[in-house]
């Protein structure tokens, strides 16, 4: 799985500014920010503890906990929730039999909620990985769902 | 020297001088809460909004710099508005302790909301509970009273030079940890109380004074 140890990847961002970037990284190579990450960080780059861990929980791309094959993030904020996003989440906790952080069993899909992404516009949205699903109906969400493995 | 209008009448301020500085010289009050004089501003309660001609928002005073020109309303109607429906969101997740909170009369966010004639909340009551921390020798947290001004924060940074607090999560769960979320229970909070003082809510006490009961006089006696 990881193709990088932490101490390489502490070893290329030595300050404080590189924080985020490299929980980034973590959270790409590892597939999320392991907590016992987080003391070893803070004494890396100088900083403490309690801000690392208030930085990594802050961002909801940033996770606590080791995600499924595919992630789906469905936004929460104020546009989406306008637009009856509850809708789609129940839609998908149908679908998935899983809730809003959790993974389903056979590891294929991690449902999480998330902040704004951007496409307000054409609204309610939703991500899976890296592909942004836009004007989402409950309709199609099982189509959307059987492309992913 | 910088001319600016203040409430209509025309006063100077000195560069670099905040709104809220240059309302304090001229004797005029304008509320504040997360702000302290010996901390950093950081703007987090908007309690200290003002009002600047031309601007496209309210402005809080008390990390805003005054500009030559600048007219600002420190008392119209839409920052009594504002200020008032601040104080209502944070009582609406504010939990109903007051009668039984040690810090009483005391309690910057009761006398605020006294101060603005605030009733109760017109927003939907919602309230995050947390459980109590006292298992440090020295400091009792109660972080359901807590309005995250961030005083506590600051104070233990900027004048202690210790990184004891820092703020976690987002939105409604923001929570200020001690690590990674752990209890507070810290040596180097010894002997030293600084967050305590600059809590403006019940939210930190000092340990040998919470938790104790009180002694009060019983009215009924029997017998
Ligand atoms: S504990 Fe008190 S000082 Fe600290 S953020 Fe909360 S209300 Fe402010
Ligand atoms: S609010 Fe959902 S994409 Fe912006
Ligand atoms: S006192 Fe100015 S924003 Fe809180």
């Amino acid at each position: 799985m990881a193709d990088k140890s932490l101490p390489q990847l502490l070893a290329s961002y030595r300050e404080r500014k590189h924080l985020l970037a490299l929980l980034k990284e973590i959270q790409e190579v590892y597939g999320y920010l392991p907590g016992e990450f987080i003391p070893e960080i803070a004494r890396s780059l100088g900083l403490p503890v309690a801000e690392v861990y208030g930085v990594g929980t802050f961002y909801s791309f940033l996770s606590a906990r080791l995600q499924g094959r595919n992630v789906i993030r469905v936004c929460k904020s104020a546009p989406c929730w306008l637009k009856n996003c509850e809708l789609i989440v129940e839609t998908l906790k149908r679908e998935l039999g899983i809730g809003p952080g959790e993974t389903t069993r056979d590891g294929r899909f991690s449902l999480q909620l998330t902040n704004c992404i951007g496409a307000c516009d054409q609204a309610p949205a939703m991500m899976i990985n890296d592909t942004t699903y836009v004007d989402l109906t409950p309709e199609k969400i099982p189509e959307i769902l059987g492309g992913y493995k | 020297m910088i001319t600016v209008q203040l409430n209509g009448s025309e006063v100077q301020g000195r560069p670099g001088m905040t709104i809220l500085e240059l309302a304090q010289e001229n004797g005029i009050d304008i509320p504040t809460l997360c702000y302290r004089s010996e901390l950093n501003p950081i703007g987090a309660c908007r309690i200290c909004s003002v009002e600047v001609e031309g601007a496209r928002t309210l402005v809080a005073s008390c990390h805003t710099p005054i500009a030559p020109g600048m007219a600002i309303h420190t008392h119209s109607p839409k920052v009594l508005q504002a200020r008032k429906s601040i104080v209502e969101l944070l009582l609406a997740s504010h939990p109903d302790a007051c009668l039984v909170c040690d810090k009483a009369n005391l309690c910057e966010l009761r006398k605020l909301a006294a101060d603005l004639g605030v009733g109760l909340p017109r927003f939907r009551i919602r309230k995050r509970y947390y459980p109590l921390e006292d298992v440090s020798p020295y400091i009792v947290r109660d972080l359901t009273k807590c309005i995250l001004c961030q005083r506590c924060v600051r104070a233990c940074r900027e004048i202690k030079k210790q990184d004891v607090f820092a703020i976690a999560y987002r939105g409604f769960d923001s929570k200020v940890v001690v690590d990674q979320d752990q209890p507070l229970d810290k040596e180097v909070c010894r002997d030293c109380d600084v967050c305590i003082s600059f809590c403006p809510v019940g939210a930190l006490t000092k340990r040998e004074e919470a938790l104790v009961p009180k002694k009060g006089i019983p009215l009924i006696m029997k017998g």
